[in-house]
């Protein structure tokens, strides 16, 4: 008998120290329960390695948006009128006053288009003078509701600033803007319109980021007081502010920024508003944890010493809660204006303003090179603002 | 020399315990049943091992702890009856310095001192960092009596820890107190530091009248400066008696049998 009862103590219990053989076929299990998870989840997930194989040639425009992003220009003279020009349906009759038409400033650059209404095949003599002499020129043809404009032939003015050009109308009836350009260009390059664009709505998504933080550290900054545990637990009624306040957080923090958006959208229309606000209500829920649990962190030994002092609870907090917790504050904040710049620019996608705004726009009318412009900028402004961030922590803390 | 415990008082003590009794929430009880009285001006030392209850007496007295049980009763008035609102006016007559200084590391040696007269300082003022040319000037009056004026305008943890305690000191003597509670207030100093920061509070003892209850861990310390020694044991109260009547016996008494006196030069 007495060998029974000293089995147990001979042989440590299973549970702590298993066999060998017991660890292998656990292990067995566990395996075998992650491979199974991971065949169930390769198709839940519609994972087809295929459609990537053959869909990444799709990636060309993209990838040559950003290599060739539209930012700068060379700078060119253009010297320019702008005339109408009708082509009519094919056989139909020659209106009487169909004859000529001239544009242009009499001196500078004129042109004279004639005949102004013509039949598809027909010729078409555009003349002028005041051009710069010896430079080469162009005609161009764009409908009049908008498109590509299409080269109707190129020239050379004459030494005497006259142009002689004709050209054979193309085979689509319609409305006509002819233009008639002449291009010089000039040493140096300029910002594009996009470029501009993209500038003016980064600018605007930082300044939106920077008044979601500010607003958010404006409400978090006395509620993260009633969040902390060590000022609020000592009374039952503190315990539940204490509860409430913290659960608040945890639900502004699990409802992800491209949501509330969303939402902001809806009471304030789309806008830059709206992604103020998402990321107002995000950062108070992140930001009032973060706050809090510094408080939590504190040295008690200051809130006694003042304490005892006969001090009001107000000026403990002033004394011997704040500068202690000013450091990492400040920490906290900058880090938050960091994650914060970056989900400026997400807001935009789903209607909170900025240059995301202007991206989705871009993408969608397939303008690949204006796209690349902006991811670009998003880029170098958030990489910036990263180095920044962790700069300025590392100089206060 | 100073009055003796053993002497009679005409004037009624400064604090009056009765029966303090501290619980905490996991059932140890800290203080039990704590009678003491104490006269105007004397310097007391409390003694006992870590955990005695040395501290917590302190904390009870003003109410930084709630007493479970017991009457703590300052000038004739009751502390553990009091509002908070009256609290605050109490704890202005008590003062107190600790071991770890607890200063506001980060501020000037100033405001700390400063930090003193909150109790009666203007509410909004105070919260907007505005004080008074008259405590400012009552503020560096307190750093010089503790010999550290010149460190005024320095960050309080650029100190060493002798001075962060006179910092403390001159902190207590902002709010011009009838009581200094000095809760271990050389236990993280070295022997010399020790007696130099001791030396101030028996200096503010002497001088100012200011009634000392000071908790200390070395009897040498205790023998030095106190008038009278209270010793604590696992809560009780288990010796009230003048430091030159402890010897060996009551030593092993308070401190049990295996332990050997260390002395503080």
């Amino acid at each position: 008998m007495a060998r029974v009862e000293a089995r147990p103590l001979a042989r440590p219990p299973m549970h702590s120290f298993p066999s060998s053989q017991a660890r292998r076929v656990r292990l067995a299990i566990v395996l075998a329960a992650l491979v199974v998870a991971h065949v169930v989840g390769w198709q839940m997930a519609k994972i087809n390695i295929p459609a990537l194989i053959v869909g990444l040639p799709n990636m060309r425009h993209i990838v040559l948006g950003l290599l060739q992003p539209d930012a700068f220009e060379p700078i060119r003279d253009v010297t320019k009128v702008e005339s109408e020009l009708t082509i009519l349906p094919a056989g139909s009759p020659v209106p009487a006053e169909s004859g000529r038409r001239t544009v242009g400033t009499p001196g500078g650059p004129q042109a004279t288009v004639q005949p102004a209404q013509v039949r598809p095949g027909q010729p078409v003599y555009v003349q002028g003078s005041g051009w710069p002499a010896g430079k080469k020129g162009e005609v161009l043809l764009a409908a009049s509701y908008g498109g590509r404009p299409r080269s109707a032939g190129a020239f050379t003015v004459a030494p005497d600033g006259t142009i002689n050009h004709a050209f054979y109308a193309p085979a689509s009836e319609g409305a006509f803007d002819l233009v008639v350009q002449v291009v010089t260009p000039r040493f140096g390059w300029r910002p594009t319109e996009t470029l501009l664009l993209s500038l003016r709505l980064m600018v605007e998504t930082l300044f939106l980021a920077l008044m979601g933080t500010s607003l958010a550290i404006v409400f978090t900054l006395p509620l993260s007081f009633l969040g902390a545990r060590n000022l609020m637990g000592k009374t039952r009624v503190g315990r539940a502010i204490y509860y409430v306040t913290r659960t608040v957080f945890n639900l502004l923090r699990s409802i992800e920024v491209v949501i509330i958006v969303t939402i902001m959208a809806v009471v304030v229309g789309i806008g830059s508003f709206a992604g103020v606000l998402a990321i107002v209500v995000h950062s108070i829920g992140a930001l009032g944890k973060l706050y809090s649990e510094a408080i939590e962190s504190i040295d008690p030994g200051p809130i006694e010493a003042i304490s005892a002092t006969g001090a009001h609870p107000l000026q403990v907090i002033r004394y011997a809660v704040v500068p202690q917790v000013i450091p990492e504050f400040l920490s906290f904040t900058l880090y938050r204006m960091d994650i914060n710049v970056r989900m400026s620019t997400i807001v935009g996608l789903v209607g909170g303003g900025g240059i995301g705004f202007i991206l989705t726009q871009y993408i969608n009318l397939l303008q690949w090179n204006q796209a690349g412009t902006a991811i670009w900028l998003i880029a170098i402004a958030v990489t910036a603002i990263d180095y920044l961030s962790a700069w300025l922590r590392e100089k206060i803390v | 020399m100073h009055s003796s415990p053993f002497t009679l008082h005409f004037e009624q003590p400064v604090l009056e315990v009765r029966g303090l009794t501290k619980i905490f929430p996991g059932g140890t009880r800290a203080l039990d049943d704590v009678s003491v009285s104490v006269p105007d001006g004397q310097f007391v030392v409390v003694i006992g091992l870590s955990g005695a209850g040395k501290s917590t007496f302190l904390r009870c007295i003003n109410r930084l702890l709630e007493p479970t049980s017991g009457r703590v009763i300052l000038d004739g008035e009751e502390v553990t009856a009091a509002s908070l609102k009256r609290l605050r006016q109490i704890r202005r007559q008590i003062g107190m310095i600790f071991q770890q200084f607890n200063l506001i590391k980060r501020e000037s040696v100033l405001i700390n001192v400063l930090a003193g007269a909150l109790g009666s300082a203007h509410l909004l003022h105070s919260l907007i960092g505005y004080w008074p040319k008259a405590d400012v000037e009552r503020a560096m009056a307190n750093l010089e009596r503790v010999g550290i004026a010149e460190k005024a305008f320095q960050r309080a943890d650029t100190l060493s820890g002798g001075q962060q305690q006179r910092v403390a000191i001159a902190r207590t003597l902002m709010q011009e107190p009838r009581l200094l509670l000095a809760d271990e207030p050389v236990a993280s100093l070295d022997p010399a530091t020790s007696h130099s920061v001791m030396r101030y509070v028996e200096q503010i003892n002497r001088e100012d009248g200011i009634t000392v209850i000071c908790n200390l861990h070395f009897l040498s310390l205790a023998r030095r400066y106190a008038d009278r020694v209270l010793a604590f044991r696992a809560g009780q109260l288990v010796a009230d008696l003048p430091p030159e009547a402890i010897d060996g016996a009551k030593f092993r008494e308070i401190y049990g049998e295996d332990a050997v006196e260390v002395e503080v030069a």
